[in-house]
């Protein structure tokens, strides 16, 4: 459904009312406020107060993704794709082996082998 | 044929399917193609091929179409790659890794951290001072670890990656 709203929201480059959403996706209020929410956080789209018929609501505009590779390089540390890519096992971000040595990788990098994290 | 050039596609599909992964990629033909074909033009075994589409096809980087056979009723499968969703595969990888990030540098700021001097293991200060401020696996003292740059690496990982949607 997350797919489906922001696919609706790029449809229309002008930007669409939070209001006409729900209503265009044939969910409730409360279901669409989640999933704007989650497209907020995950920068895929931008909002501005509107008043539509004096009613206060959100105007969403998708946020147009450059086409260039090369913004995807932090992915690729020392050598390294980021670990998660793919990643099966049981996620526990605040005790992965695989992301702490990602992590270390990279700290290391910046401040030389010798020197202790 | 799929080549696949660029530095970061290559090692995405490398972490995704493997070096065979990358490998039958590479030799994909950009319409339509049955694993089995793809299993003899690579020389690959056709549980690889299958298990490198299929994964392929769960990051949207592949489809398939069944066929039925219509006098023997089997089913045939036709995979096509999409290599026009290479961007949209990386952003949603990119989004996933943020969100950890943020999990792990809470992790790393609301706590303090012992390591073994011999290099063993990390420890948060409650597990340390259970285990006496001694490395429960070599029994060498734990120190004091300063993870200051472990946080700065985390932030500027984060502002890097949180870029590719500027």
């Amino acid at each position: 459904m997350t797919e489906d709203a922001l696919e609706y929201i790029k449809s229309h480059p002008e930007g669409v009312l939070q209001s006409d959403l729900w209503k265009a996706l044939g969910i409730d209020s409360r279901k669409c406020s989640r999933i704007v929410a989650r497209l907020l956080k995950d920068r895929q789209i931008t909002r501005e107060i509107v008043s539509a018929d004096g009613i206060r609501t959100y105007r969403l505009t998708g946020i147009r993704q450059e086409s260039d590779p090369g913004r995807f390089s932090p992915l690729l540390a020392e050598g390294c794709f980021e670990p998660c890519a793919g990643c099966i096992d049981e996620c526990v971000p605040e005790h992965c082996a695989k992301l702490s040595e990602w992590v270390f990788a990279i700290v290391f990098r910046g401040s030389g082998q010798s020197e202790a994290v | 044929m799929v080549a696949v050039e660029e530095p970061i596609r290559r090692a995405y599909l490398v972490k995704l399917v493997g070096e065979e992964g990358l490998r039958i990629v590479e030799s994909m033909p950009s319409d339509e193609v049955t694993d089995e074909h793809m299993a003899e033009v690579t020389g690959i075994s056709l549980n690889t091929v299958r298990r490198t589409l299929y994964l392929l096809y769960e990051h949207r980087l592949a489809i398939y179409r069944r066929k039925r056979d219509p006098d023997s009723g089997w089913l045939t499968y036709l995979w096509m790659l999409c290599p026009e969703n290479f961007d949209k595969a990386l952003e949603a990888e990119v989004r996933r890794l943020i969100r950890k990030l943020d999990a792990r540098l809470i992790y790393e700021k609301d706590n303090v951290f012992y390591a073994c001097t011999c290099g063993c293991a990390r420890f948060v200060f409650e597990e340390a001072s259970e285990a006496n401020f001694l490395c429960p696996y070599c029994q060498e003292p734990l120190e004091y670890m300063e993870n200051r740059k472990i946080v700065e690496t985390i932030e500027r990982q984060m502002r890097d990656l949180s870029a590719a949607f500027s």
